[in-house]
Formats: structure tokens, sequence, C-alpha cells
């Protein structure tokens, strides 16, 4: 007679793939009979979002002409590279 | 990109305008400055304009603007390390002056409107969840769940294997929840 395997508590990764909506379905079975791998996997579900909602913050008014300022511009010439002179 | 690799200026504005925030935002978490976070942008677009013509396209063009961005930041914190850690200034100072010009001044805590805006921007929980922890976490996790790129892209950006990557990004999760329960607690 067999039995059925032992439940397997859901890895890091397969947290990361639930919290996404991406685990596979025979996985997040076990999600919904178990406790401790909900509670986890909705705690990481919570970070996940924080994460992805931070400021995208921007650097003072005038960044893009400060940088063209300092960079070397070769004279386009044509769809082949050309060497960087300084290489 | 092709127009990039050519030369075109207006190309060059273009990759400037399209990765000057998430190149700065990742910089300003890693070194929580804003003036220094901005002359490390600064570098990091001058040397990936200045040396564009040898740019891989097999690669993603956001992964090795990224990956010097992050070299830029790691280098700073090492070499911040070796300067600030001693209350009684650099250990490269030579004279009495040179130890007092780098010493950790303590109680010296008046915010500029420079100050008073980085406090208001980083002063969030999460945000002050992220500043502690270890800068290669810090940079995995902003890399990962912040700009979305893959385990294996970041990997090839921080030179480091891909199960360290695993490793950190997890760490730094667990942290990060750890950190912010802590401060509901």
């Amino acid at each position: 007679m067999t039995h059925p395997p032992e439940p397997r508590h859901l890895t890091p990764d397969e947290i990361e793939l639930w919290a996404q909506g991406l685990l596979p379905a025979v996985r997040d079975v076990h999600v919904g009979e178990c406790a401790e791998c909900r509670v986890t996997a909705e705690r990481e579900r919570k970070l996940l979002r924080e994460l992805a909602q931070l400021t995208r913050f921007a650097p003072e008014f005038g960044f893009v002409e400060r940088v063209m300022a300092k960079v070397k511009i070769p004279a386009p010439s044509g769809p082949y590279l050309r060497p960087d002179p300084d290489a | 990109m092709a127009w990039a690799k050519q030369g075109h200026e207006a190309a060059f504005r273009e990759l400037v305008r399209r990765y000057e925030r998430p190149v700065f935002s990742l910089l300003y978490r890693m070194v929580r400055d804003r003036s220094l976070a901005e002359d490390l942008a600064q570098e990091t677009f001058i040397k990936v304009l200045n040396a564009i013509a040898s740019y891989n396209p097999q690669f993603k063009f956001s992964s090795w603007i990224f990956k010097i961005a992050n070299n830029a930041a790691i280098d700073h914190l090492r070499r911040r390390e070796l300067d600030t850690l001693s209350l009684d200034g650099s250990p490269h100072a030579t004279t009495p002056d040179e130890m007092s010009a780098t010493a950790l001044q303590l109680g010296d805590r008046g915010e500029t409107p420079l100050q008073e805006l980085e406090a208001r921007e980083l002063g969030g929980a999460i945000e002050h969840a992220i500043a502690r922890l270890r800068p290669e976490y810090r940079a995995c996790i902003l890399l990962r769940h912040v700009e979305g790129h893959s385990y294996e892209e970041i990997a090839r950006m921080l030179e480091l294997p891909l199960g360290t990557v695993k490793t950190y990004i997890h760490r730094a999760r667990n942290e990060l929840r750890g950190y912010l329960e802590d401060r509901k607690a």
C-alpha cells in the first residue's frame, strides 16, 4: 500500500511565485491547506507589493544637460561602429 | 540603441532621460545622500555613454547600466567605510587638522533643506528597513523587486554565482520582514 507524499512546505522560490500569482496549481493547493505556508506567503506578498510601489526618485532638474556637457559625442558617421579613441 | 551606438546626440539624451530615475533611485537608496547619488549617477552615465561603442547588444542595456551604477555605489561605500568609521578621523589622515576634518561629528545633526528632503523621501518604514540591509543584499533586493530583473540577470550584473544571488535575496526578504514586524510590535 502506498501513502501520499508528505506535504512539503513552500520553498522561498515557491513563496515568491505564489506572491506573484505564478505558483503551479498543484502547489497552490498546499497553500490552501497549510496555515504556516499561508501566513508566510501572505507576509511575502505584502512585502513584495511594498517594494514594487517604492517611489522612483528623480535627480535635480537639469540632470540630462549636466551629463551631456561631460560626454564625448562623436559625429555620426554612418551605420558602422567607430572605436572609442580613448579605449 | 543603434542610434546611440552611432553617436547621435539625441539618442544619448533619450537614454539618459529613460534611465535617469531608475539609476538615480538605485544609487540614492544605496548611499542615502542625494547629492552624492547624483554625482554617482552622472559618473555612471558618462562612463556608459563614452563606452557605448563597446556595448554588447546580447545583454540588456539596463543590465549594463545598473552594473556600472552598482559598482560605483559599492566602491563608494567601501571607501566611506575605510574613511569614516573611526571617531578619531580617517586612517589616512596624517596631520591633526586632517584627523579633525575627517572625524565623525557626533551631535552635529542640524538639518539642511537637502537633508530634510532626504529625511522625507527616505523616512518611511520600508526605506529604513532597506537601509539596514548589507549593501550586497540591498543591491540585490532593489534590482530584483524594484527594477524587476531576473535572478540570472542580477548574477551577471553583480558577477556573483546564481545561488549566491538567490541566498542574498531570500535573506534580504527575511530581514526586511523582520524589521518591518519589529517596528509594528
